[in-house]
C-alpha cells in the first residue's frame, strides 16, 4: 500500500460555459494519507465534487496529474476501481428496479458473488427493505443502498461524498460508527462533508477547499493547534489587559472577558500574580473546525474579491 | 465482456418498459396476422346463402341480362350468384407475393418501431436516472460498456426480430397449407427472405437508436431527431429534388425486396418514340441492389455509433 491513498497534484479542471471559461479546480495539490478517516471541506462550489469526479473518471481534467492507491488515473483506473469505492453526490440507481436488482446489477458487473449482496444489505441495515423499489426509498434509505454498493467491492479506498446527507440522528450515528470502524480497519476515507462537527468528529485528518484552491490540509490536531486562546476572568480587567500586552501577548475581548492567545497559561498566572492581579478563572477555549473553518474560507473570499 | 453483456441482458430483461416494448412486438404482429387471416378466409356457405337472399335483386336482374353483367347467357343460372357473391365479399385468397407488398411492409414496419423505441427506452433510463456515472464507478472502461449494451440491445432486436418475423410468415404458409391454396414455387423462401431482412433493418434501426441515445444522452432527444427525420422522408422527401437512389424509402424497399427499382427523369428527346427506342438513358427506371440499401442505412449506423463512442468516451458523465 503506497503512503498516500489519493494524490494530485496541478489539478485543474475548466468548464466553458457562455460567460466564458470557469475555473472549478485551479491547481490544486490533494495528498490523502493511507489509512484512517480524511474530511475534505470547502463551501458550496469550492470544487470537492469536481475533484472526486476527475480522480473517478467521471470528468476529464484539464490539465493536472492524480494517483489512486498509487496507480496513475485515468490511464490505469481499470486497475485499482475494485479496490475504490465511492458514492458521488446523491445516490443514482434505477428508480423501478428495487434495491437488490440495482446492487445485482453491480455486483455481476464485477464478478462478486449474489450472495455479498445479502452482506452489504445487513451490513447498512437495509434488510427486509431491499426487496422494493427504489423509488419507493426515503433519502435515507438511499443513501444507504449508496453505501451498500461501495461495500460491494470490498475497497482500500472509500471516496463518500456528503454519506449522512438525509438520515435520521440513528442512522447518521450509524453510519458514522461504520466510517470510523472502517478508517480503523486500515480502509482509506475519503469524506467530504459540508457538517463540519462531523468530520472533527470522524476524521484524523482533513483537506480544505475554496475556489477549487487548496486552503488548508493537515491533521485535525494540527488545523487547530494554529490557535491557542484561553478566557481570563480577573477583577481588574484594564490591569490585566496592559500587563499582558506589556509582556508581548495578543488579548482581546470575548463575552465579558478577557481572550488570551498563548500556549503557556502557566507563565500568564505568574505574570498577572506579580502584578498582584489575581484570576477568578482561567479556561482554555476550545478551537473548533467549523471556526477554522470559517475563518479560512472567508479570509479566501475576501482575497479572490 | 461476457459477463458485462450478460448484465446488460439482465438489466434489459429487468426493464419493465423495455419488455413491454418486447412484447408489443409479438402481439403487434400477431394481430396483423389475425387480420390478414381474417380478410383472406373463404366465403363460407352460411355468408353464400344470405348474400344470395340480400342480393336477389341483383342477381335476378343478371339473370334477365347476362350480357350487361359480362356473363354468358348459357351460364347466367349459376355464375350470376357467383358473380354477386363475388362483388359482396370482395375478398382475395391468401397470397404470400401479396402480403410481401401489404401486411409484411406492416410487420417489419412495427419491428422497426417498436424495436427503436426499446432501444433507445434502454439507454435513455442510464442517463435519465443518473446511474451511467455508477455503472462506470465499477466497470470505467467505457468502450467496453458501450460495446456491451449495443451487444445486447442489437442481439435482443434481432433475436426478437428473426423469430417474429419467421413465425408471421410460417403462418400464413400454415394458413395456406390448411386451406389448400397454391403456394407459388419459392414463395415461402422469398417471404422467410424478407422477414429476415426486414428483421436486420430492425436490428440496425435498434442499434442505430441506441448509438443515439448514447450520444445525446436522452430518449426525449433521440425521439425529437428520429421524428424529424421521419417527418422530412415521409412529408418532404418527395419535393425535394434529390434523385430516388438517395431517398430513404426508395432504401428501405432495397433492403426488403433484394432490390427495387427507382424512376429518373429521362431527356425530352427520349418522348419522341422513333429516337427513344434502344437507347439506355432514355429507360426511366434504374436498379436500386439490397447492398446499397444496405450500405445506405449501414453507413448512417456506422457514423452514428462511431460518434456516439467518441462522445461517450470523452465527455464528461454527470
Amino acid at each position: 500500500m503506497p503512503d498516500l491513498a489519493i494524490q494530485t497534484q496541478g489539478l485543474r479542471k475548466e468548464f466553458r460555459t457562455r460567460r466564458g471559461t470557469r475555473v472549478a479546480v485551479a491547481d490544486l495539490d490533494l495528498a490523502v494519507p493511507a489509512g484512517g478517516v480524511h474530511g475534505f471541506l470547502g463551501p458550496n462550489g469550492s470544487g470537492k465534487t469536481t475533484t472526486i469526479r476527475m480522480l473517478l473518471g467521471l470528468a476529464r481534467p484539464t490539465s493536472g496529474t492524480m494517483r489512486l492507491l498509487g496507480e496513475p488515473v485515468p490511464e490505469r483506473l481499470p486497475a485499482v476501481v475494485d479496490r475504490v469505492g465511492a458514492v458521488v453526490e446523491s445516490p443514482k440507481f434505477s428508480p423501478n428496479l428495487t434495491g437488490r436488482q440495482n446492487l445485482l446489477l453491480l455486483s455481476r458487473s464485477i464478478g462478486v458473488p449474489d450472495t455479498r449482496v445479502d452482506a452489504v444489505v445487513e451490513t447498512v441495515g437495509l434488510s427486509g427493505r431491499d426487496r422494493d423499489r427504489y423509488k419507493a426509498y426515503s433519502l435515507g434509505m438511499k443513501q444507504r443502498l449508496a453505501i451498500a454498493a461501495t461495500l460491494l467491492k470490498e475497497p482500500d479506498l472509500l471516496i463518500l461524498d456528503e454519506p449522512t446527507n438525509g438520515l435520521d440522528p440513528a442512522g447518521i450515528r450509524e453510519i458514522r460508527e461504520t466510517i470510523r470502524g472502517l478508517g480503523a480497519s486500515g480502509v482509506t476515507v475519503l469524506l467530504s462533508s459540508h457538517i463540519l462537527a462531523e468530520v472533527q468528529q470522524v476524521c484524523t485528518s482533513a483537506t480544505i477547499v475554496g475556489h477549487g484552491r487548496l486552503l488548508a490540509s493537515g491533521t485535525v490536531e494540527e488545523l487547530l493547534g494554529g490557535s491557542t486562546a484561553y478566557r481570563l476572568v480577573v477583577p481588574d480587567q484594564a490591569a490585566a489587559r496592559e500587563a499582558l500586552a506589556a509582556a508581548g501577548l495578543t488579548v482581546g475581548e470575548e463575552d465579558g472577558a478577557l481572550r488570551v492567545e498563548t500556549d503557556d497559561p502557566v507563565a500568564v498566572t505568574r505574570l498577572l500574580g506579580a502584578r498582584d492581579i489575581w484570576l477568578s478563572e482561567l479556561s482554555p477555549l476550545r478551537a473548533d473546525l467549523e471556526s477554522f473553518f470559517l475563518d479560512l474560507t472567508a479570509a479566501d473570499q475576501e482575497a479572490t474579491r | 465482456m461476457t459477463s458485462l453483456v450478460r448484465v446488460e441482458l439482465t438489466r434489459l430483461r429487468w426493464r419493465r418498459a423495455v419488455v413491454l416494448l418486447l412484447l408489443a412486438c409479438v402481439v403487434v404482429p400477431a394481430l396483423i396476422a389475425a387480420g390478414t387471416i381474417w380478410d383472406t378466409r373463404p366465403v363460407s356457405e352460411a355468408e353464400i346463402v344470405e348474400i344470395q337472399a340480400t342480393a336477389a335483386p341483383e342477381i335476378a336482374r343478371c339473370e334477365r341480362r347476362p350480357r350487361q353483367y359480362g356473363v354468358s347467357p348459357a351460364r347466367a343460372e349459376t355464375r350470376c350468384a357467383e358473380l354477386v357473391v363475388e362483388w359482396q365479399t370482395s375478398r382475395q385468397d391468401l397470397s404470400l407475393a401479396r402480403e410481401r407488398a401489404g401486411s409484411g411492409i406492416g410487420v417489419a414496419g412495427a419491428l422497426v418501431v417498436l424495436l427503436m423505441l426499446a432501444a433507445t427506452t434502454f439507454a435513455g433510463h442510464d442517463w435519465n436516472s443518473g446511474s451511467m456515472s455508477n455503472q462506470l464507478l465499477f466497470r470505467p472502461r467505457r468502450a467496453r460498456v458501450w460495446a456491451a449494451k449495443a451487444v445486447a440491445v442489437t442481439g435482443v432486436a434481432l433475436l426478437t426480430a428473426v423469430a417474429v418475423s419467421t413465425a408471421y410468415w410460417l403462418t400464413l404458409w400454415g394458413v395456406m397449407q390448411a386451406r389448400d391454396l397454391p403456394v407459388a414455387d419459392g414463395g415461402l423462401t422469398a417471404s422467410l427472405g424478407f422477414g429476415l431482412r426486414g428483421a436486420g433493418l430492425a436490428a440496425a434501426a435498434a442499434l442505430g437508436c441506441y448509438a443515439l441515445t448514447m450520444l445525446l444522452r436522452s430518449t426525449v432527444a433521440t425521439l425529437g431527431v428520429v421524428l424529424a427525420f421521419g417527418f422530412a422522408t415521409l412529408v418532404l422527401g418527395g419535393s425535394l429534388p434529390v434523385s430516388g437512389q438517395w431517398e430513404p424509402l426508395e432504401n428501405i424497399a432495397a433492403v426488403l425486396n433484394d432490390g427495387t427499382e427507382y424512376y429518373v427523369d429521362i431527356p425530352p428527346s427520349c418522348y419522341d418514340g422513333r429516337y427513344a427506342q434502344g437507347r439506355a438513358e432514355c429507360d426511366d427506371t434504374r436498379e436500386l441492389p439490397l447492398w446499397r440499401g444496405a450500405t445506405y442505412y449501414g453507413g448512417a449506423v456506422v457514423l452514428v455509433g462511431a460518434a456516439s463512442v467518441l462522445s461517450f468516451r470523452r465527455r464528461d458523465v454527470p
